[in-house]
């Protein structure tokens, strides 16, 4: 098996190079014509205006996520029957809506003299993040022993005491890793505004292919900046999961470990 | 009455659904073959073909699909290459690169799951590689594969809708083009109950099929 691949992986990768150069003379891309603007410190400039707009949305949108998440959660987890019902509905399907329709959607909702793009987008941003974290979040809770909250209210913490200073700090320290490689995925995702009319990374790299009459060059070099942040992001998650790996498994006697860990009180 | 300008178009809305649908049925059978051949070479693949896989799954997952899909848009246009790339085409390439690099990933943890030793004792007791493959490795690898290749498959019924920034005649497309038509936010109802539809539906199937194939315990 092994030689197999190695044998027709080289051939593959050769054949796959030379149809890429092929591709690449045939559209004239490495003309160095179509090159030269990104010699120039003005257009790179004008990235990095577009850029902050991408870090600005990315940012807002992580952080009123992360707020929204903890209830969010904590409702999925705690409220009585029909109430949770709501709160599961509204996760659920919320997951399953594409970003850019969350997107347009409400960009077309709200009155454009109201609230410009920049914030539809990131509201919408926000409330797609917020329900992956909750379930991010939700999953942390649950993988905390039962027998941590039984102690905590024996010793007399209330119920709100108990999440806030022996669950939620833990639940906090699981999910990092996972949220660092949701936060890649709003990253990406912040491209997505650009359609509604939102001027940041993506929606720049229009204004320069436009002028210069470099699209395919263009779109190679903003693809880089990404690259750039979310390669960044996902060596940090590596190796946030590495350092949980290492730390030693909390192991509790049998008789503390209960199998009904479906509601946290 | 609620509903009318959605029945009144609702050919538009059943062909952009029924587009969604092949959109996301082809991305996932490529993505697959993508994902089985990149990540053989990146388990046994030697120095090269390996670091290749790397780089191709790295690439493609932290760069945004809209990235990708313009720039593929682009290079595909029918005055580069003297080809008439249509959106569809181009959405296909394009979607099928990216879910590709997400199923390689998804692969490989499945072959990474099975011990060596496994092989090795069944390659001692008789079995030849092929029935050691069939008997021993796959089964195995299908169960750790299903969960994680379902996610995949979910986002991608949803990053399909990135096609219609190509002018792909896919679900929101069709519903943006109605909503334009006949000045009503009504249709975009439609279409999200056309998405909830699809990724709905196939978490349930998929839950289904992990709880049949789940090791007994």
């Amino acid at each position: 098996m092994r030689k197999v691949a190695s044998g027709l992986g080289g051939y593959l990768g050769l054949a796959a190079l030379l149809v890429i150069v092929v591709v690449l003379v045939a559209t004239g891309v490495l003309s160095q014509r179509r090159w030269e603007p990104f010699g120039d410190v003005r257009v790179w400039r004008f990235i990095l205006e577009g850029l902050l707009v991408t870090l600005q949305i990315g940012a807002v949108a992580l952080v009123a996520s992360l707020i929204l998440a903890v209830p969010l959660a904590l409702a999925r987890l705690a409220l009585p029957n029909p109430f949770r019902w709501v709160v599961v509905a509204w996760i659920e399907l919320v997951r399953a809506t594409p970003v850019l329709a969350l997107i347009l959607f409400i960009t077309l909702f709200m009155p454009r003299d109201l609230m410009s793009p920049v914030w539809s987008a990131t509201i919408a941003l926000t409330i797609y993040t917020s329900a992956v974290l909750s379930e991010i979040l939700r999953a942390g809770i649950l993988a905390i022993p039962r027998g941590e909250v039984d102690a905590a209210r024996s010793l007399g913490l209330t119920y709100p005491q108990t999440m806030r200073l022996v669950v939620l700090p833990q639940a906090f320290s699981r999910m990092m890793p996972a949220l660092v490689s949701q936060l890649i995925t709003l990253v990406k995702d912040t491209s997505l505004a650009s359609i509604a009319a939102v001027s940041e990374l993506a929606g720049y790299a229009r204004s320069i292919h436009s002028f210069y009459g470099n699209p395919a060059e263009t779109y190679f070099v903003i693809a880089c900046i990404y690259f750039a942040i979310n390669y960044t992001l996902s060596r940090i998650a590596r190796r946030l999961e590495l350092q949980r790996a290492k730390e030693p498994p909390v192991t509790l006697p049998p008789e503390l470990e209960t199998a009904e860990v479906q509601t946290v009180r | 009455m609620f509903g009318q300008i959605t029945i009144e178009n609702l050919d538009y809305l059943v062909q952009g659904y029924v587009t969604t649908i092949a959109l996301s049925l082809g991305a996932m059978v490529v993505a697959l073959i993508i994902g089985c051949v990149v990540a053989s070479f990146r388990v046994w693949g030697g120095r090269v073909p390996s670091s290749a896989a790397v780089f191709y799954v790295e690439f493609f997952r932290n760069t945004p699909l809209l990235i990708q899909l313009f720039f593929f848009a682009v290079v595909l246009a029918p005055n580069n290459l003297g080809i008439t790339a249509d959106p569809f085409l181009v959405a296909l390439i394009g979607l099928s690169l990216y879910t590709g690099a997400f199923a390689t990933e998804a692969i490989r943890s499945g072959i990474l799951a099975i011990d060596p030793g496994q092989v090795e004792a069944a390659r001692s007791l008789g079995l030849s590689q092929l029935a050691t493959i069939r008997l021993v490795v796959l089964p195995q690898a299908i169960r750790t594969v299903v969960p994680p290749l379902g996610n995949v498959a979910s986002a991608l019924i949803r990053n399909s809708s990135v096609a219609s920034a190509i002018g792909t005649r896919e679900l929101l497309f069709m519903g943006l083009l109605v909503a334009n038509r006949t000045f009503s936010l009504e249709p975009l109802i439609g279409v999200l109950l056309g998405y909830w539809s699809l990724t709905l539906t196939l978490s349930l199937v998929l839950g289904r099929l992990e709880r049949r194939l789940a090791f007994a315990r």
